[in-house]
């Protein structure tokens, strides 16, 4: 026997059974097989380019074979005229015919299976994982490679357009704002309504703790059986993020990108010359021409210049692996002073011990620190008030001041304010796998989330706040946030026959602190302190320092069982035991049922016919019971004294002291929303090439949180948060991937995700609370509409509708006129509320993302974009823009001029525009260059971003997020759709960068 | 097997640590039942009800407090303000000029704040009153803090007597049950009952913005004297009687003292809700809510005044009533408005000049000039939102001018003249030979002007149900205003005010 022989049988368990065994059959083979052999070798590359370490080779027909090495390469004595196969888990098995004149050195390129790869996909569930085939529930994955890339500041963003069903909505192009998530069109009125965060297991962390660049795959939860074990908190969906952690072998990876954006789209007003003429035609005499052309929205913008780094190195053994990562993110803003720095860094290291893996330890660390100066939204609509004429800088260089508040100088406020923020973001983790009993797993984890916000403001004695000085003025806060969780969960795994069981149960423990304190004082001798020495301020207020503390506390016990026959038939349970102390004394736990099945019909015999063309087909069925404890704020459900701004005097001593009162209506039954969800799905995969999923839901939401308004008398204030109301959401998605071209040189793959959804409020009363309308969409804030409402909420309607008169148009003088109740059409003064009506809903009818890579040889070319339709919005905007009561005074869009309009904005459907959109969002052009040493590579690349938006939408942009930027709504969904002065624009970027791989 | 066992020690230590405790632990409030025990949590308490006379920031005064709209609705629909319309400004629904034009609905938002504005007082009292019961305070101890806050809780249910008149009244804090109306009787007594009850232990002393005794029989003197439009039953003697009760005032010989930033040194005012910038009290910012964005340039030359909203202002011939010797002239602001820096007439926005006028053109379609502006509180450069000056809710000249139409009312005008000629004699003006009804209700407009009880005037004199500017003749069921109808909605129990549509 030579030594090559040997090597086949190395790499199984060298036996001296099996070596005999081994003798044997050599022996037998040679004599069947009287021809000559032939010793092959070579190596195994992916469609990437990379080594494949673990790829099987084996003389087809025979039992002769091996693996590659970790160089991905291998020999193999062959017999000549026979052929090898060549087979790696998740692509397509390639043969090669052994000749005489074969060469020695194979290279062998296997090409991904996408259906294949899918399936074997390892799907993150929730306190464990599940191959994507063995899955009962409607859960979304999404690979590193085929997440949002180009210049991205929150997390979120890395999502848009790639989950169907999953809305990420950002409110504008400020680097600085985050984005906000919505799954299924939201279950609640007033709670955050954005999916849980799972990174690594540790639930209800902030998302942006992790940089895109660590992430390794995405898996959103969409149904209530797949997100039921998170209970309390899965009414809205669950986002797991698994990070990436050390991996075979060592290597270093570099990316770097720079960018400039700028300003793309800006609101048409008159220029400084338009102006001119304008009142030269019109003869007003009272008219001030400041004699300058000023055009104010550009006074405003810069040119943004960003850059980001990122380096990870990484390095893995058969025991233990160790990845580190640092990034550093200096994203402009197209706005003057706006922007994010961030730097983070992420390190996981994992132990492995004993002979059989028995024991594993796996530790987290996630650090990031942003560094921005937030944007006074106020010089928007300032922008668009001040006349053309007006210089930004009188003649004395100093800002020009003229007028009122809303003509305040936006350029000024945007200068003369220094407002640092800083925010730090920690996660860390410890967790401990044992092996015992040969199928059981016992599983600990330990992590802490720390996340703190500092502030710093000066606005110095020469900066004019609302027309006047404060005397210089400081402020300095702080807010932390600790989330530290404790939570421990065994699991048993059996396969007896075609039957397999895995059963899991587990306890958590979760322990949320929010604290802050600041300060605050006016009245500086000098500008010298800025923000530093508060002390120095002479004048201060009762107010001007506070500090705050609360706690809440979440203990859960939960359990989940699956069920599989033979791969064709699965059954999974779950039930969650949730217990919150923000819950009401009459309801401090809730339990958390689902139950789903499916239905392998790909894997009957009966289909075993359709096998060529159809390679899964997969049913699914899933209904559970979820819920959303966001909207209880802490300690809502007591009976509360507290000091607040309730100062008395005290004639005794002459001297100001505080009063404690009763805060709110306590409410002991107080409890989490529950989201009641049925759903149903198909997964498929065709000609081995398309592969996707359907889904359909019904879900519908209980005892929603609601600040109700309840009658005073008896109570102490006019509202109360209570579980009231009922809104249901109905709707379907579907998902498609396909290989459209799967060439040596070419390929092409796209991929699809299209949503629809239907919400209504079903119910607003019970029997103590009635409610026929709440009134929401605020335009307080807007001239003349001082405690007026754009929207309502109500039984049969969705969230966001618009409420208020149909407009019919202008009559021969100009004034708008409307259609009353009667049909008949009237002037603003004759309508009455009666007259009042549905004008649409923001509520998109679809969503859609779409996505396209194409390689040629070593280029590759990425294409991506995502777009809603039939969404309305209220341009608020425009509505205030065109109003004849501006001219000469105040600026006016370019349109107004022709409008004829000389009625005084009132809110109608005049101003509601169809908002839908369609948004290029990437275009990328890449170039990989191989490099000779060991598969390392460099990739150029070339990539755009918000290269085209496709609307009818008249306003800067039909991308509006869903609470007002000014900060006047703060609820959940409550004023969504509304563009009031909106209008940080999204900047077009373009970026060049480079991914650099080096392996050892 | 050694790792298998430290690592099964770290998990167990995981559930030492754990625990299924739920309850919410408090770190910067109280809970109420473990508050109220010492004199000094005793006059915390006590404060508070002092401190919701200011009224608070609520989702519909848009962060205003709510006794500001308390005050705008009694003006508006009063013969002296009006809050008009001035291009796009001002509309907000037309809640102002419904209530101009006296045709206001029962979901007008002022009228909702101002039911609020008296329902969280009296809430706040009574749980208050629910904490001091737990206290461990003797019951003597106790009976002076009771009659204190039960006075305090009477001047608010005078308030909706005046206002709504038939109201539920509710004294228990632990009660939750839906209340139903009482009749406008059954408050009115009620009112009657608290004050006698309170007054054995209220303070007698002279005691700046506390419920004492002269503030209790000045509420009286104020509910004898309404007697009449409250209850059918005229009580001017009675009145008469309270206000002879009071002591220890006199009038301040500057008008404006009691209108200055420190006009708690007034000798005058019998109760004020107090403010102090230092305190972060907001509220009393009438001239700002009244005067022109660019008045501040008046003040100062650099603008150092916080900014105005341009909306009320006096009606037109409320300016003119006033002869131009009268002193009190000077609560409103009328004609060019000067620019500390320049010396000239300020220029609005749209380039005409700032002069207020007396006329304003229409309610609807008013310009921002148009208007004379009220500014009976002392405006001065440098000031914020904060002011320092206290909001007068009852002062002496009150009583004395009260004296004064009882004594006409009971038919012996010579009897009245030394309660008006005190009133007069400070303002600059003659007595007139004949003292009538006619004079006293102009008298009672020139010296209070502005001050938040012109409504109730108008009611008493009739004057109220006449036409007047931008107004039409008004139903008498008008007299009070309708209960809100989201406290309808949300309290099947409440029946609305006669004459009003039920919903």
């Amino acid at each position: 026997m030579n030594s090559k022989n040997k090597k086949i049988v190395l790499h199984q368990m060298w036996t001296t059974k099996s070596m005999v065994l081994m003798i044997f059959m050599l022996f037998l083979s040679a004599g069947m097989f009287a021809q000559g052999k032939k010793q092959v070798s070579g190596t195994v590359y992916d469609n990437t380019g990379n080594v494949l370490p673990g790829a099987s080779i084996i003389e087809v027909g025979t039992k002769n074979g091996t693996t590659t090495d970790f160089d991905g390469k291998f020999t193999l004595e062959v017999a000549v005229g026979g052929s090898i196969e060549v087979s790696f888990i998740g692509s397509t098995n390639q043969k090669v015919q052994i000749t005489a004149s074969t060469q020695p050195n194979l290279e062998i390129r296997l090409q991904n299976d996408g259906y294949l790869l899918s399936e074997v996909q390892v799907v993150a569930v929730g306190y464990g994982t599940q191959k994507k085939s063995d899955l009962t529930g409607a859960i979304s994955t999404v690979g590193a490679d085929d997440l949002v890339k180009g210049t991205i500041s929150s997390t979120e963003q890395v999502l848009q357009g790639k989950v169907a069903g999953l809305n990420v909505i950002r409110p504008s192009g400020d680097p600085s704002a985050g984005s906000s998530l919505r799954l299924r069109g939201g279950t609640s009125l007033t709670a955050s309504n954005s999916p849980l965060i799972v990174v690594d297991g540790i639930a209800g962390v902030d998302i942006n703790v992790v940089q895109p660049s660590d992430i390794k795959s995405v898996d959103v939860l969409k149904d209530a059986s797949a997100t039921a074990i998170y209970g309390s908190r899965g009414a809205n969906g669950v986002i797991i993020i698994t990070t990436k952690s050390g991996t075979k072998g060592v290597s270093i990876v570099y990316n770097g990108m720079s960018s400039i954006g700028y300003v793309s789209n800006h609101l048409d007003l008159l220029s400084a010359n338009q102006w001119r003429a304008h009142i030269r035609e019109t003869g007003n005499m009272d008219a001030v021409d400041y004699g300058a052309n000023t055009d104010w929205q550009k006074e405003l913008e810069q040119t943004a210049i960003s850059q980001s780094h990122t380096l990870s190195i990484n390095s893995g053994k058969a025991d233990s692996g160790f990845r580190t990562s640092i990034s550093y993110l200096d994203n402009q803003g197209v706005i003057k002073t706006t922007g994010l720095e961030r730097l983070s860094a992420n390190v996981n290291a994992y132990q492995y011990l004993g002979d059989n893996k028995d024991v594993k330890f796996d530790t987290g660390l996630f650090a990031n620190i942003d560094k921005w100066h937030p944007l006074d939204y106020r010089i928007f609509e300032r922008s668009y008030n001040l006349n053309p004429t007006i210089p930004v800088y009188d003649a004395n260089g100093e800002f020009t001041s003229v007028g009122g508040t809303i003509y305040e100088n936006p350029v000024e406020i945007l200068t003369n304010r220094k407002v640092d923020n800083q925010r730090h973001r920690l996660l860390g983790y410890f967790k401990t796998e044992v092996k015992f009993l040969n199928d059981f797993q016992a599983v600990a984890n330990i992590s802490l989330e720390h996340n703190a916000m500092k502030g710093s403001t000066y606005k110095p004695s020469y900066a004019v706040m609302e027309g006047r000085t404060e005397d210089g003025y400081a402020q300095k806060t702080y807010a932390e946030y600790t989330n530290a969780q404790g939570e421990l969960y065994v699991n048993y795994s059996k396969v007896f026959d075609k039957h397999s069981i895995s059963a899991l149960a587990g306890y958590s423990y979760l322990e949320n602190i929010y604290q802050g304190f600041g300060a605050q004082r006016s009245g500086f001798v000098t500008d010298e302190f800025s923000y530093n020495n508060l002390g120095a301020g002479y004048n201060y207020r009762l107010g001007d320092v506070y500090s705050y503390k609360g706690k809440s506390n979440l203990v859960s016990f939960y359990a989940r069982a699956n069920y599989n026959y033979d791969g064709k038939y699965l059954l999974t349970g779950t039930v969650r035991r949730d217990g919150s102390s923000r819950f009401g004394e009459n309801n401090k736990w809730g339990v958390f049922p689902s139950a789903s099945a499916a239905w392998r019909i790909s894997n009957e015999e009966f289909m075993s016919s359709a096998k060529d063309w159809l390679g899964n087909l997969k049913l699914r069925v899933g209904y559970g019971v979820t819920g959303n404890q966001d909207g209880i704020g802490e300690y809502k459900s007591l009976s509360i004294l507290g000091v607040g701004n309730d100062s008395y005097y005290d004639p005794a001593t002459g001297t100001w002291s505080l009063a404690y009162s009763p805060k709110q209506n306590p409410n002991p039954d107080l409890k989490w929303e529950s989201t009641e969800q049925l759903n149903v799905g198909v997964d498929f995969s065709l000609f081995d090439r398309v592969t996707g999923s359907f889904e359909w839901y019904s879900k519908t939401t209980k005892d929603l949180l609601y600040t109700y308004e309840v009658p005073q008398p008896p109570y102490l204030v006019g509202n109360m948060l209570a579980n009231v109301g009922e809104m249901s959401n109905k709707g379907v998605e579907l998902t498609l991937n396909a290989d459209i071209i799967k060439g040596d040189k070419f390929t092409w793959d796209a991929n699809v995700t299209l949503g629809h959804n239907v919400q209504k409020i079903e119910k607003l009363s019970n029997t103590t609370y009635e409610t026929d309308v709440i009134y929401s969409g605020s335009l307080h804030g807007l001239a003349g509409m001082s405690g007026q409402y754009s929207q309502i909420i109500a039984e049969g309607y969705p969230v966001g509708t618009f409420w208020g008169f149909q407009n019919a148009g202008l009559d021969a003088d100009g004034k708008m006129l409307y259609v009353n109740a009667a049909g008949e059409k009237v002037l603003g003064d004759a309508l009455v509320d009666a007259d009042k009506k549905d004008l649409g809903n923001i509520q998109p009818d679809l969503t859609l993302g779409i996505g396209m890579n194409f390689t040629y040889g070593n280029f590759d070319l990425g294409i991506s974009g995502y777009g809603m339709f039939g969404q309305k919005a209220l341009n608020a905007t425009n509505m205030m823009l065109n109003d004849p009561n501006r001219l000469p005074a105040y600026n006016v869009p370019d349109d107004f001029l022709n409008s004829g309009i000389t009625s005084a904005p009132k809110y109608s459907d005049y101003w509601i525009e169809d908002a839908s959109f369609f948004r290029l969002q990437t275009l990328s052009i890449g170039y990989t260059l191989p490099l000779k040493y060991k598969g390392s590579k460099l990739r150029l690349y070339l990539m755009g971003e918000n290269l085209a938006v496709f609307t009818s939408y008249k306003g800067v942009d039909p991308e509006i997020g869903l609470n007002a930027q000014d900060g006047s709504d703060q609820s959940g969904l409550a004023a969504p759709g509304i563009d009031k002065y909106n209008n940080y624009p999204r900047p077009t970027t373009v970026s060049v960068g480079l991914n650099f791989t080096l392996n050892n | 097997m050694k790792i298998k066992i430290t690592a099964a020690i770290l998990m167990s230590m995981l559930f030492t640590i754990s625990c299924t405790d739920l309850d919410e632990e408090l770190y910067d409030r109280v809970e109420d039942g473990n508050f109220g025990t010492t004199p000094k949590e005793i006059d915390a308490l006590v404060g508070g009800a002092y401190s919701s006379l200011r009224g608070f920031a609520d989702g519909i005064s848009n962060n205003y407090p709510t006794c500001e709209y308390v005050f705008f609705l009694n003006e508006v629909v009063s013969d002296e303000a009006t809050i008009p319309t001035r291009g796009t400004n001002w509309y907000d629904g037309g809640q102002y000029q419904d209530a101009q034009k006296h045709t206001w609905k029962s979901d007008n938002r002022m009228i909702l704040s101002a039911w609020r504005y008296n329902y969280t007082g009296i809430a706040k009292i009574n749980s208050i009153i629910y904490q001091i019961d737990k206290s461990s305070l003797s019951a003597e101890a106790k009976a002076p803090i009771y009659a204190e806050l039960k006075a305090l809780r009477a001047y608010y249910y005078y308030q909706l007597l005046d206002m709504f008149g038939n109201v539920p009244i509710v004294t228990d804090f632990e009660d939750t049950g839906l209340p139903s109306n009482s009749t406008r009787k059954q408050v009115y007594d009620f009112v009657e009952k608290e004050l006698k009850d309170a007054l054995p232990y209220l303070s007698s002393n002279v005691v700046y913005s506390k419920l004492t005794k002269n503030v209790a029989y000045s509420l009286l003197a104020r509910l004898y004297l309404n007697s009449e439009v409250f209850i059918g039953t005229e009580r001017w003697q009675d009145c008469l009687d309270m206000c002879q009760q009071i002591s220890g005032y006199a009038l301040t010989p500057d008008y404006f003292a009691n209108f200055a930033t420190e006009n708690q040194k007034s000798g005058e005012i019998i109760f004020a809700i107090p403010y102090d910038s230092k305190a972060g009290t907001v509220g009393n910012y009438m001239s700002s809510m009244s005067c022109h964005y660019l008045h501040r340039f008046t003040l100062s030359a650099t603008g150092d005044y916080p900014w105005s909203a341009n909306g009320m202002c006096a009606q037109p011939g409320v300016y003119s009533a006033f002869s131009d010797t009268d002193k009190r002239k000077k609560a409103m602001v009328a004609g060019d408005q000067i620019n500390l820096a320049t010396g000239s007439v300020i220029i609005m926005d749209n380039g005409e000049p700032l002069t207020y006028t007396e006329e304003v053109t229409s309610l609807a379609d008013a310009k921002e000039n148009e208007g004379v502006r009220i500014g009976k509180y002392e405006m001065k450069a440098g000031e914020s939102w904060e002011r320092d000056h206290d909001f007068v809710l009852i002062r002496y000249a009150e009583i004395l001018m009260m004296q004064a139409e009882c004594y006409v009312r009971l038919g012996s005008p010579d009897l009245a003249k030394p309660f008006v000629q005190q009133v007069t004699e400070r303002a600059g003006e003659e007595l007139p030979a004949v003292i009538d009804l006619d004079y006293i209700n102009q008298e009672l407009l020139k010296e209070f002007a502005f001050e938040g009880r012109r409504r109730t005037d108008n009611i008493r004199f009739g004057t109220f149900f006449e036409p007047w500017w931008e107004k039409g003749a008004t139903e008498k069921y008008r007299g009070i205003f309708p209960i809100p109808s989201t406290v309808l909605t949300t309290n099947k129990n409440l029946k609305q005010n006669p004459g009003y549509p039920e919903n």
